[in-house]
């Protein structure tokens, strides 16, 4: 007898519907399996046949074929145990082969037959409503993840029996109460708990208002990490599209955390720099999302930037153009989100004390070496950059309490609330997303600031990228201030932040 | 910049006069360019590749107002100090010559290269006691100091280390009987403490490009003063006035000004566009003298 179950596949960041047949037809006693599966989807076979056992349910001397259609597309990942196991059962004629119309079923099992979660849940679940079906059938973990999409009818399992249960008479299995597992282990970070540093707060808050990229210098130990880890909490509340996105990739990457449904918190993420192209960009014969993804709508940041490959960081060039990244194999090309707000910390020489003379040791070929590693088109995509100075006795004990993130967090959304009603027309949100084109149309200098920089553009001799720039922040300075036209300190503040130059910045 | 290189032996026509009283000197030069006349005043500029943005200018001036005063400024086209000094002979519209620790056709460093070629267009020189096509090694740099010393009739240390090759032009020089002046700093310096101990132990205390034209008997040309630079609001003095001391960052000079963020950048960009303050590295200011 011939049954089939609907599932569903990842692909990029896309789900592929997926057909689980089962038959069950005389001859050798064997479990076959056939549809383009990876290793990880043969192991089902065992894993089925023994959850199936062990509930008292031996497969009868006959032969079993699974097919998971489309036969042509690569099946991944241990998502297909819970269909294979349902098409099985509806085969032997324990389940009715009716209970599972319009419905979509995901999910792991053990050995014991109890049911385990899977990613993918949030992103299969709206390929489900898409298709018309519903009712979805997930571990009990994935639940609420699955009821982020509004419309299905979420059925929660922790074990096949409940599955039988469920399908022959209609029992919905209660759903345990999950702990949401997102401890609240004592305090968030906050912006109050790092003292002194005017600048580089100064320079965080502005980036978090405009989404500007920032580069911080500075001596070992000077704080670089711990401001670049308090800038989400400075940077205005996703929105609802926004978490869905967000959530969307981290249920596909499989890093929401047990009984998490939304996710709302930007993400923040800092790789290691030893990690390889690949682990930033995205990767794997079937594209799995980079790091460049995983902070999509949050903070990519990338301590120590000059140890990392050169190849690792002029990757980052097209994501940052064009906010998203295509990743090109031979099974296709998979675009994956990737707008995110880039921090970049450096020493400014590879002792790190550099120009304080008296404690540093390099020779003048280590220094320009090191700084040579990071490229000017790289730099160009700073918008902001700023010197993180090493914080005296006083700084560090001093009693005066910093501006908490709550407040900065007040003002970067107001300011983010000004550039939202501003674009409405437009594509974009935030001021550096702002093209050539319309930087003439959204920028209005007043005369004496457009003097200004004509003057500083001579004198300092900027580039025509770093021009660009300085007016996209000085547009969100003076957002910050609530000011309509952009005045003399707007652009005298965002020439002083300007990215480095090379020619400057050589010694 | 085609420009050929020759060969000058000792004892040959055109070979420097101020080389033959020493017997260490090298047998021939290889020469790109000119070598500095015989009966010209030479000035050698020496000092640390990595320097502070004070010793830099303080390199330049003292240079450029040598060079216009018709004195020749040696030095080794090192960056650093070197190249300031080089740099600002070049802004007096005199000439200057650099001794290479490595083959004349051959820039080390290689930054340097477009400086070397205006030395070149502009009546200078490079000149080398090792033949074409030697590398840089490190050996060659401080014996070729003995040149620089021997080529120059006053010798000019502006920011050195404790320990630091500069020295050891300026013990060439105190051997070969030339005067060796040394820009004094802060103690704190680690950049002067060379410089220091050189006054300490005797060397001329170089105050002003006038004691050393002095020194050289030259006349100093009636040059007009510089113009004195605008004055600015309080504000931006007191800004000045804290750069002068020291080198700082935007955050430093908050701090220590008090004057808050927005305003100070307004003041820093004033400052910059006029010339009057620079940065280096970027985001770090600095008072130009």
């Amino acid at each position: 007898m011939y049954c089939s179950v609907l599932s569903a596949t990842v692909s990029g960041m896309e789900m592929i519907p997926v057909q689980v047949e089962a038959d069950v037809s005389d001859g050798m006693p064997q479990f076959t399996m056939v549809g383009y599966v990876s290793a990880q989807v043969k192991e089902a076979q065992d894993r089925v046949r023994t959850a199936l056992k062990n509930m008292g349910i031996s497969l009868p001397p006959k032969r079993i074929t699974i097919n998971l259609s489309p036969a042509d597309v690569r099946k991944e990942g241990s998502r297909f145990d819970l269909p294979i196991a349902a098409g099985v059962l509806m085969t032997l004629g324990r389940i009715p082969p009716r209970s599972l119309r319009k419905t979509m079923v995901l999910g792991e099992l053990g050995l014991d037959g109890h049911v385990q979660e899977i990613s993918g849940v949030f992103p299969a679940a709206a390929k489900a409503r898409e298709l018309g079906c519903t009712t979805l059938l997930v571990p009990a973990g994935n639940a609420a993840e699955g009821g982020l999409v509004g419309g299905l009818h979420v059925v929660g399992i922790q074990n096949l029996q409940e599955l039988l249960n469920y399908c022959c008479e209609g029992k919905m299995p209660s759903l345990p109460s999950i702990e949401n597992q997102k401890k609240e282990d004592g305090k968030e970070p906050d912006f109050s708990e790092v003292q002194g540093q005017t600048a580089a707060r100064r320079a965080a808050l502005i980036a978090a208002a405009g989404f500007h990229n920032l580069l911080m210098l500075g001596p070992p130990g000077s704080g670089k990490s711990m401001i670049a880890r308090r800038i989400p909490t400075i940077m205005p509340p996703m929105s609802e599209e926004e978490q869905m996105e967000v959530t969307r990739i981290y249920s596909i990457a499989g890093m929401l955390a047990k009984g998490e449904g939304v996710r709302r918190e930007r993400p923040f993420r800092a790789p290691h720099h030893t990690m390889t192209p690949q682990a930033l960009a995205g990767g794997g014969k079937q594209p799995s999302p980079g790091e460049i993804t995983l902070a999509h709508r949050g903070v990519l940041f990338l301590d120590e930037l000059p140890e990392m490959t050169r190849t690792t960081i002029e990757i980052l060039r097209q994501p940052l153009e064009e906010h998203r990244i295509v990743i090109s194999r031979v099974s296709g090309n998979y675009v994956f989100p990737a707008s995110f707000l880039m921090v970049a910390a450096m020493n400014p020489c590879p002792c790190g004390f550099y120009p304080d003379l008296s404690r540093c040791t390099c020779a003048p070929g280590d220094i320009s070496r090191y700084l040579s590693r990071v490229s000017q088109p790289f730099l160009d995509r700073m918008d902001l950059c700023v010197q993180v100075e090493a914080l005296s006795y006083e700084d560090l004990h001093g009693e005066e309490r910093c501006e908490s993130s709550a407040r900065m967090r007040e003002k970067a959304t107001a300011a983010a609330e000004i550039q939202a009603a501003r674009y409405r027309q437009e594509s974009i949100h935030f001021n550096s997303e702002l093209k050539a084109g319309q930087i003439e149309k959204y920028c209005i200098l007043e005369k004496a600031a457009e003097e200004l920089l004509e003057d500083a553009f001579r004198r300092l001799r900027l580039s025509a990228r770093s021009y660009h720039g300085i007016i996209r922040t000085a547009r969100t300075i003076a957002d910050l201030d609530g000011a309509v036209k952009i005045g003399v300190p707007h652009i005298s503040e965002a020439i002083c932040f300007r990215s480095a130059d090379k020619s400057i910045w050589r010694i | 910049m085609a420009m050929e290189i020759f060969t000058v032996g000792r004892g040959q026509e055109g070979y420097p006069e101020r080389l033959m009283p020493f017997a260490d000197m090298p047998s021939r030069l290889f020469v790109r360019g000119a070598l500095p006349a015989d009966e010209q005043k030479t000035a050698a500029i020496v000092g640390a590749r990595i320097c502070t943005a004070y010793g830099k200018s303080q390199a330049a001036f003292f240079a450029q107002v040598l060079a216009a005063n018709g004195v020749a400024v040696i030095s080794g086209l090192a960056c650093g100090i070197d190249a300031a000094a080089h740099e600002g002979a070049l802004r007096g519209k005199g000439k200057t010559f650099a001794v290479l620790g490595c083959g004349v056709d051959i820039c080390y460093p290689k930054q340097n290269y477009p400086l070397m070629r205006r030395m070149l267009e502009n009546g200078g020189g490079v000149l080398s006691e090792f033949p074409p096509g030697a590398e840089p090694l490190p050996w060659h740099f401080p014996i070729r100091n003995r040149v620089i010393s021997a080529l120059a009739d006053v010798v000019l240390v502006i920011e050195a280390k404790e320990k630091s090759g500069s020295l050891i032009t300026a013990d060439y020089a105190l051997e070969q009987g030339k005067t060796v002046f040394a820009l004094p700093g802060r103690t704190t310096d680690a950049t002067s403490r060379g410089c220091n101990r050189l006054i300490a132990q005797g060397a001329e205390i170089a105050i002003s490009p006038e004691t050393i034209l002095e020194e050289l008997g030259v006349k100093k040309a009636g040059t007009k003063r510089a113009a004195p630079r605008p004055r600015y609001g309080k504000e931006a003095e007191m800004v000045l006035k804290t750069l002068a001391a020291e080198p700082q960052n935007l955050a430093q000079l908050a701090g220590s000004t008090g004057i808050p963020l927005q305003e100070l950048t307004g003041i820093l960009l004033a400052l910059e566009i006029d010339g009057v303050i620079a940065e280096n590295p970027p985001g770090v200011y600095m008072a130009l003298s």
